[in-house]
């Protein structure tokens, strides 16, 4: 194992031969939150690279600067060593040979696969015109170079699953043999025989010579693929190894030691059901049952799309149920609005803050009061005492931006007071029922902590909470109780705390080996 | 940031005012003021519905006709009576409020993109306009509008300017301490995260449109009080006027910011701008040419999307 | 292929029903059937439509609105009427102007990040006061040559130029530049994201409406053999109807500029269809307002349909 941690990479790789990738001193701000300070990273052709760190760690933003999506508001790029900090054009970059496949910006839903494979390289004929009708062939043509023989190049992008969508984007990125790759959480959405698939080809690129970089979640594909690791924390290199173990990469992650992450479960379920669902078809849920208990957090894993999604919508009125029975301290209840949702004491905290949760140009308390204006409302008008006494003591309770006025606009918080912001919202609505989606994604590891321990004191007033994480860590440590969501079906119980997340891993891809 | 928006529109608008009283001495004086500001008035009333619907990321394309319809109704059922007055003004403004529910309900309810909902029914007013009234041939075309809303305008100080005032106020106090003014702002930051805090997202959307066009039919009485009688294409220079003004005032395109404040400011800065110009006896095409490009002067000051990064 | 089919087929439908009504009301009325004649008329009265509604597509297929069509057909009008008849060597200068216009309204909305309904309301101001200096009242004429070329009003030479118009717009869809209109329309910052140079692209699309504007304002003057500075105006409208009628999607990113040909034609033969079954011509935007929300209902519910399908 070599000890590079001491040295910011760029530098300490300098003297050697030609990096693929160099970035040193980068900074960048999102409006109040500092995504990256200071960050180096280099990466050498004939590698892969994993890039390791929690959410909110800073590497989906490094990736954006490196393919040139954003500008760095200070610091350098460097390809193959030629300066590229001042160019903010991806196309610019493509013709360097970086290709990237992105977790959100993904394929152009209205065009065709073959039309997205085929973009910028279209078959043409006489006259050098685009030849549509060589579009198909030469769209399943690449399909078959990498053994995808089960998506049709003429559907149009929109009507692919999740899953089909991710690999029609890795094609299209791979196809284009570039020198190098930059895949940022390539397998979240995969199955196992597709991740091996995957690993295949980068294993390919990384010995015709190319630089493969790539994140993930699994530390178990970053130890199977991984030449080298770089740790990213708080927007910033922390260190790059030739090996690392999954124990000492969550200590350099977190900044913690790897026990004591998690605080202990000490409260016990109420007898009392407080929500009960039965046969939920709605989405991609083919059939749920389940029993929500009060002072329960009662875990939802599996596999990224297995219908987490639509469970938690439907139940907060946002999505219609095709079929199912959904009761509430033991009775039936129709609930066909997220006004009928929150009026039965129904709250949900979605992930993607910035798209579901927050009104980023408005002040912290019109956000906290959003869900519970006709609470304060008297003829029409805002009670702003009782909202500003109501949403000052909500803050106090959070620790929200430390003391400073409720006026400011949410966008100047940092990711962890944002979210904090999301769930401070439903916490004034007095829900009884907490559906909590994914509620630490990018989010730092104090703020994560005093989520944690937020969601056990809300257990423990007697509050039930439905939880959901991409992290499945979480879900191991945190749960009472966890259900394993596959194919929009409860495939296992497994009694909480599970500890050893592995062990919901197996549970969400048992008899998926054909899929 | 949206109140510094609101500094720039007025700080634009004592530059104008301040440039032409250099150039043309007399052009603050009260007289003059007093002129442009009744001028703007009907500017501010338009500006105030399109703002409303601006706010939620919409636009209302139907202001001409609609106002030019209400004129149209209001003259021929007043007869220019004083008794008939009252129930003129309500079936105006009934009819703006028609409309304009029209158009909330097609752009909330059946997704029609505001662009074609609105411009859509600006086309089916102005053939109900033309048509019923013959283009304005019909026995009461004729008529003149009742003398009391004639009277707005009388006076040192004209009652259309205190009914400007109303409007202001409504305005702030209907964005600011209303808790539909709190879910229109969020529906206009952004429409998901509303629905999922339970803001009944359609219901605000049809509301405002409804406003616009009950908004569009007050000056379209103000108009023709104004002028004494309704004539065809009243309300054409207002489209331009209403959108003109909201974005000068600082109102984003993209909806969720903005006060109307600004849009008076607005107002009066386009007004002002008009005004200066006749009295430079800039000729017709001068004018339009200075016009589009002082907005688009303004736009680049501080109407410009966020970059890419 | 298809598919293909059922996203264009709305503005073909729409086309083939105003035909039929037309054909029905004008025997009706007339007691016989539409002569060569009336063809004509309405090919030549189409043609400057068409020529808006092809470039407006193309704007409208980048998720963008172009208002300043009015203007630049105004001004192209005024230009025309006013020198083409010195020497036609002119006409490249309309072009050159009307391309100039729209790559000034392309630069504003690309580089300069302003909104393009916003844009274009401005510069159609500024090219509606251009167009009135250069023509202060309506006059104006086009030597006879030019307009037994364009428009002859004996044989269907406008035939050829639509056919052309198609044919451009079949090469252009088949370039890079035409994949990336659509790429750009569907979702910029991915496309952005997989190397499209989106404001480099989007330059040439208002340049190209422009183009188109100018090539309106041509056809326009051959056909009235005057201008009028104000003649554009209600192209603003009609372009935005017949680009929603054709099934171009206003989102941007799906739909045909043939489709707002079809449409340009069927907004056209509307006003055939009012005139020959007796409706008063004042209620004739009454009708084109109906004609446009309906067109995009029934635009939404087929959407709405196919998907279903496609899902079931």
């Amino acid at each position: 194992m070599t000890e590079t941690s001491s040295m910011a990479p760029a530098q300490q790789e300098s003297g050697s031969q030609t990096l693929a990738v160099r970035a040193s001193g980068v900074d960048r701000a999102f409006g109040g939150v500092q995504a990256l300070r200071d960050a180096s990273f280099a990466a050498r052709p004939g590698e892969i690279h994993a890039l390791a760190g929690e959410n909110g760690a800073g590497k989906s933003t490094l990736i954006k600067v490196l393919c040139g999506l954003i500008k760095a508001d200070r610091g350098t790029v460097e390809i193959f060593g030629t300066e590229v900090s001042r160019v903010v054009e991806p196309a610019a970059r493509r013709r360097m040979g970086v290709a990237t496949a992105f977790q959100e910006l993904s394929l152009l839903p209205d065009l065709t696969v073959a039309e997205n494979l085929l973009l910028e390289n279209p078959p043409r004929g006489r006259l050098g015109l685009v030849k549509r009708r060589g579009l198909g062939p030469a769209a399943e043509e690449i399909l078959g170079r990498y053994g995808v023989d089960d998506i049709d190049p003429r559907a149009t992008a929109a009507d692919l699953s999740v899953a089909q969508r991710q690999v029609v984007e890795l094609v299209r990125v791979l196809a284009g043999e570039p020198r190098v790759v930059i895949l940022d959480e390539p397998t979240a959405a995969l199955a196992d025989r597709q991740v091996e698939w995957l690993a295949g080809h980068m294993r390919q690129l990384r010995d015709a010579g190319s630089c493969v970089i790539f994140t993930s979640h699994r530390w178990r594909e970053i130890e199977a693929l991984a030449d080298r690791v770089t740790v990213f924390r708080n927007g910033t290199h922390v260190a790059t190894r030739d090996t690392l173990s999954e124990a000492e990469a969550v200590t350099l992650m977190s900044g913690r030691s790897f026990a004591g992450a998690y605080p202990e479960l000490t409260t016990v379920p109420q007898r009392e059901s407080a929500l009960r669902v039965k046969g939920l078809h709605s989405g991609r849920l083919h059939g749920v049952d389940l029993d929500l208990r009060r002072g329960e957090i009662l875990g939802v894993g599996g596999l990224a799309g297995q219908g987490q999604r639509d469970l938690f919508l439907t139940l907060f009125g946002a999505q219609k149920a095709r079929q199912g029975t959904i009761t509430l301290d033991g009775k039936a209840v129709a609930i066909r609005s997220t006004k009928d949702a929150i009026r039965a004491g129904i709250a949900y905290v979605p992930e993607d803050r910035k798209a579901e949760g927050l009104f980023l140009p408005l002040s912290i308390r019109d956000n906290i009061a959003a869900a519970t204006l006709s609470r304060r409302n008297t003829a029409g008008f805002v009670r702003r005492g009782a909202e500003r006494t109501a949403v000052g003591s909500i803050v106090d309770q959070l620790s929200i931006g430390k003391g400073r006025s409720t006026n400011r606009a949410v966008d100047t918080l940092s990711g962890g007071n944002q979210q904090k912001v999301v769930m401070a919202r439903w916490l004034l609505t007095d829900a009884r029922i907490l559906l909590l989606f994914d509620v630490t994604r990018g989010v730092d590891a104090a703020t994560k902590h005093d989520i944690y321990e937020l969601v056990g004191k809300l257990a423990a007033q007697g509050r039930a909470i439905l939880y959901y994480s991409s992290e499945t860590e979480e879900i191991a440590h945190l749960c009472h109780r966890v259900l394993v969501l596959r194919e929009g079906r409860v495939a296992a119980e497994l009694a909480g705390p599970v500890g050893d997340a592995e062990r919901i891993v197996a549970a969400s891809i048992k008899e998926n080996h054909d899929a | 940031m949206s109140t510094r928006r609101v500094l720039y529109a007025l700080g634009g608008t004592v530059a104008v005012l301040l440039v032409g009283a250099i150039l043309h001495p007399g052009f603050a004086s009260w007289s003059s003021l007093r002129v442009m500001l009744v001028v703007a008035s009907f500017t501010g009333f338009v500006a105030a519905g399109q703002m409303l619907v601006v706010l939620v990321g919409g636009i209302d394309l139907s202001i001409p006709w609609v106002l030019n319809g209400a004129a149209i109704v209001l003259t021929t059922s007043s007869l220019g009576q004083t008794s008939r007055a009252p129930l003129a003004i309500v079936l105006a403004l009934g009819v703006g409020a028609l409309v304009g529910l029209g158009n909330g309900l097609g752009v909330a309810w059946l997704g029609v993109p505001a662009v074609v909902m609105t411009l859509g029914m600006n086309g089916v007013m102005q053939g109900l306009t033309l048509g019923l009234s013959k283009g304005l041939t019909c026995a009461s075309c004729g008529s003149y509008a009742p003398e009391p809303l004639r009277g707005l305008f009388d006076g040192a100080l004209p009652a259309q300017l205190f009914l400007w005032a109303g409007v202001g106020l409504f305005m702030t106090v209907l964005l600011t301490l209303t808790t539909f003014g709190r879910r229109v702002y969020a529906v206009g930051v952004n429409p998901r995260a509303a629905f999922l805090s339970g803001v009944g997202v359609r219901g605000v959307t049809v509301a405002l449109y409804t406003l616009s066009g009950v908004f569009a039919a007050l000056a379209g009485i103000a108009l023709v009080a104004y002028g004494g009688q309704p004539s065809l294409g009243l309300g054409d220079p207002y489209l331009f006027e209403s959108i003109a003004a909201v974005v000068v005032g600082g109102v984003s395109i993209l909806g969720g910011r903005g006060h109307y404040l600004g849009v008076i400011a607005g107002s009066l800065t386009l007004v002002a701008v008009t005004t200066f110009l006749q009295a430079q006896r800039v000729p017709e095409y001068g004018r339009l040419m200075i016009y589009g490009l002082v907005i688009l002067a303004i736009l680049f000051a501080y109407g410009r999307e966020k970059a890419h990064d | 292929m298809r598919e293909a089919l059922r996203r264009v087929s709305i503005g073909y439908l729409v086309l083939a029903a105003t035909a039929v009504a037309y054909l029905v009301v004008y025997t009706s009325r007339l007691g016989r059937f539409p002569t060569s004649f009336d063809y004509l008329s309405i090919l030549n009265t189409t043609l400057p439509l068409v020529f808006v509604a092809i470039g407006q597509s193309l704007v409208v297929l980048t998720g963008g609105i172009d208002l300043s069509v009015g203007g630049m057909v105004s001004v192209c009008v005024a230009v025309t009427a006013t020198t083409v008849s010195s020497s036609v060597f002119w006409l490249v200068v309309v072009l050159a102007l009307g391309t100039a216009c729209g790559a000034l309204n392309g630069l504003i909305v690309a580089y300069g990040r302003i909104a393009p309904i916003l844009t274009t309301l401005a510069t159609l101001s500024i090219f509606t006061g251009l167009a009135l200096r250069v023509m202060p009242v309506p006059g104006g004429s086009i030597p006879q040559e030019v307009r037994l070329v364009l428009t002859n009003p004996a044989t269907p030479t406008g035939l050829i130029w639509l056919g052309l118009a198609v044919v451009g717009w079949l090469v252009l869809r088949r370039t890079r530049f035409g994949m990336r209109v659509y790429a750009i329309g569907s979702d910029e910052a991915s496309a952005r994201a997989v190397g499209v140079p989106a404001a480099a692209v989007k330059l040439k699309v208002y340049a190209l409406s422009g183009l188109c504007s100018a090539l309106a304002a041509v056809f326009y003057v051959s056909t009235t053999t005057s201008g009028d500075a104000n003649a554009g105006n209600p192209f603003i409208l009609t372009s935005i109807a017949s680009v929603v009628v054709g099934g171009v999607a206003f989102a941007g990113g799906r739909g045909s500029a043939l489709g707002a040909v079809a449409g340009a034609v069927a907004l056209t033969l509307v006003i055939d269809i009012l005139f020959f079954s007796g409706i008063d011509p004042l209620y004739q935007s009454l009708f084109q307002g109906l004609f446009l929300v309906v067109a995009v209902l029934l635009g939404t519910v087929a959407a709405l349909a196919a998907r279903r399908r496609r899902q079931a």
